[in-house]
């Protein structure tokens, strides 16, 4: 195998109606897109709430990198490559914490909040060159870190389009998130969500805005509950909940074409929702979701609260590494491990002033959707697999994605329209890769 | 240990060992059939959780979410359930008392042991579980299973039947 693939190879493996088995199974191909995609992006790292005070950290990766995101003492966050600089160790070994710095357990170098340097043992022994203030002894940066109300980005990349522009659009979907919380901001709780496949990462990207699997790959969900004949009307807990979730998959060929799709040249891509019943409708109406509602108003009126409660859309995919669903508070960042090997995390969050029991809901949606027990993803996970079985087969060589090609309506603003059973989502993720895979570095 | 005391173990422990051998067996219904009109199903996602509602669970299922998951483990196109996976419980240390709650006539604290085969995929689960128990006219009920894994918060691939 190659160590690299040249330019005119990739151009050759995706083209607009299909793309190249390669993309999915070429080792190669993998570290350059850890290199060009994952090392270029503007990447989901955390959520503000999840480091709110000083000292505060939490760890995540950046492609091939095991990053600890921190907020220093001056309130400022950094992204830090936990390697030690002396002799390799990493120096982190917990998900997230709060602390003064870190020390790494081999041989006591010591880092600030911000990566610096701040002691070594023994400093006699070093030859009088050592110098503790050169940056080449701080722990590695994330050269570039930005927010977008309370979302953390971080790039690999010193230079760069910034993250608004990299967000494009797509700042709706943030800005849609936050707005729905009464007092005006989020905040990340209720745990962490933590799935891996044997598949590769591109997969579950083409998936979340597949319109026409559902109907076959969630068929015996679905099934299941239509044969459960229980009166939800007054549940004692949340089957009602489940229920609607396993239920709304099944629509016919003729309701999924009536979701929208959505995709930009950036990668970008989403889709309309499909929950139309119960607590998760978007025009609901129940007694915590009239308390909700009125304590919205409060704070936005009546014009723009309903505006905002009416964006109804689905996997909100930010290319290359996180989904979001503002209207069920849900997250899922997607960090490719190897080739053929995923890493899934989700959370949810509680939007701050509004009733309890819609955090549980969001709570609920999370274990029904993302636990590795879920009766939903777990279908689609079992397919990510076979697809990645499927073609360790040398050949056929190519996977079609033209479904929906002659229909594609190009919009004034870049963005590409379709109806809903359509794999405009395939084509727009693709055209993204090629590009950030084929530009000069 | 009183006579009493004694008995209630045993009877805790033989309703244990029926309970894996049904899961084993793949019979599924039957299992469900153990669980109390109001029992829960919970395997937290993090050791010691202390919240169902609040936190994000691998399983928290009343009786009508179970029933919906057995039923779809039967459906021809369950396709993380196919095969459905075989499994060996075994339950071990188990104690047993009354606890105060009206409702419940026995908790009993059990260590658990389940090897999984699927396709050729072998996995190991291993915990504690507790069982909160109604004595009825039928037998015990169960009104919370709740099974602490040791892994519960690590990253994990499909798990499609109860453990």
């Amino acid at each position: 195998m190659p160590d690299t693939v040249e330019t005119e190879t990739l151009r050759g493996l995706v083209l607009p109606d299909r793309v190249h088995r390669r993309l999915y199974t070429d080792s190669a191909i993998f570290e350059l897109e850890m290199a060009r995609i994952f090392g270029r992006c503007w990447l989901f790292l955390a959520h503000e709430s999840q480091i709110a005070l000083p000292g505060d950290f939490i760890r995540t990766r950046m492609g091939r990198e095991d990053v600890i995101v921190t907020r220093a003492r001056d309130g400022r966050i950094h992204g830090l490559v936990n390697r030690c600089t002396h002799r390799g160790s990493q120096i982190c070994s917990v998900e997230r914490g709060n602390a003064g710095g870190f020390a790494c357990p081999y041989h006591a170098w010591t880092f600030g909040l911000d990566g610096a340097l701040n002691s070594v043992p023994h400093r006699q022994s070093l030859p009088p060159a050592f110098d503790i203030k050169d940056p080449r002894l701080a722990l590695a940066k994330v050269p570039r870190i930005e927010s977008y109300r309370g979302f953390v980005f971080g790039s690999l990349a010193a230079s760069g389009e910034g993250l608004r522009d990299f967000l494009g659009p797509m700042t709706d979907v943030i800005d849609n998130f936050v707005d729905r919380a009464p007092e005006g901001e989020i905040e990340q709780a209720g745990g962490i969500a933590r799935q891996e496949y044997r598949g590769n990462w591109k997969l579950h990207h083409e998936n979340a805005n597949d319109t026409l699997h559902p109907g076959f790959v969630h068929e015996s969900s679905v099934a299941s509950a239509r044969a459960d004949q229980r009166d939800y009307a007054a549940p004692a807990y949340d089957g009602h909940q489940t229920h609607t979730q396993m239920l709304s998959n099944g629509f016919g060929l003729r309701e999924w074409q009536g979701v929208g799709l959505t995709g930009y040249a950036s990668g970008h891509t989403f889709m309309g929702g499909f929950y139309k019943a119960g607590v998760l409708a978007p025009d609901r109406d129940d007694p915590v979701w009239r308390d909700y509602r009125a304590r919205l108003v409060a704070r936005h009126g009546e014009e723009k609260t309903a505006r905002v409660l009416g964006e109804d859309r689905f996997n909100n995919l930010l290319y290359p590494n996180v989904s979001l669903n503002a209207q069920y508070q849900q997250i899922r960042i997607v960090q490719p491990l190897a080739v053929d090997r995923t890493r899934v995390l989700a959370f949810c969050f509680r939007l701050k002033g509004a009733p309890d029991i819609l955090f549980h809901r969001a709570v609920r949606f999370l274990t029904n959707l993302s636990s590795p027990a879920s009766m939903i993803l777990s279908d689609d996970i079992e397919i990510f697999e076979r697809v990645q079985t499927g073609l360790s087969n040398p050949a056929p060589e190519w996977l079609d994605q033209s479904r929906g090609l002659a229909t594609d309506r190009r919009g004034t603003d870049g963005r590409v329209q379709s109806a809903g059973v359509s794999e405009l989502p395939h084509r727009a993720q693709y055209g993204a890769w090629l590009r950030y895979m084929t530009e000069a570095a | 240990m009183s006579v009493a005391a004694a008995d209630l173990k045993a009877e805790a422990e033989a309703f244990l060992i029926e309970e894996g051998r049904l899961l084993d067996a793949g019979r599924f219904d039957d299992w469900l059939a153990l669980f109390a009109e109001d029992g829960f199903y919970w395997v937290p996602a993090v050791p010691g959780q202390a919240d169902p509602l609040n936190h994000l669970s691998i399983f928290y299922e009343d009786k009508s979410v179970l029933a919906m998951r057995i039923r779809r483990l039967s459906h021809p196109r369950a396709y993380s359930a196919l095969p459905v996976p075989r499994t060996a419980h075994i339950v071990g240390n188990v104690t047993a008392g009354r606890p105060a709650d009206a409702d419940v006539d026995c908790e009993c604290r059990s260590t658990l042991m389940v090897a999984e085969n699927r396709g050729g995929d072998r996995r190991l689960w291993a915990g504690q579980q507790m069982h909160r128990l109604r004595r009825t006219e039928a037998g015990l009920r169960i009104v919370l299973k709740r099974v602490d894994l040791i892994d519960c918060d690590a990253a994990h691939g499909i798990l499609s039947v109860p453990i």
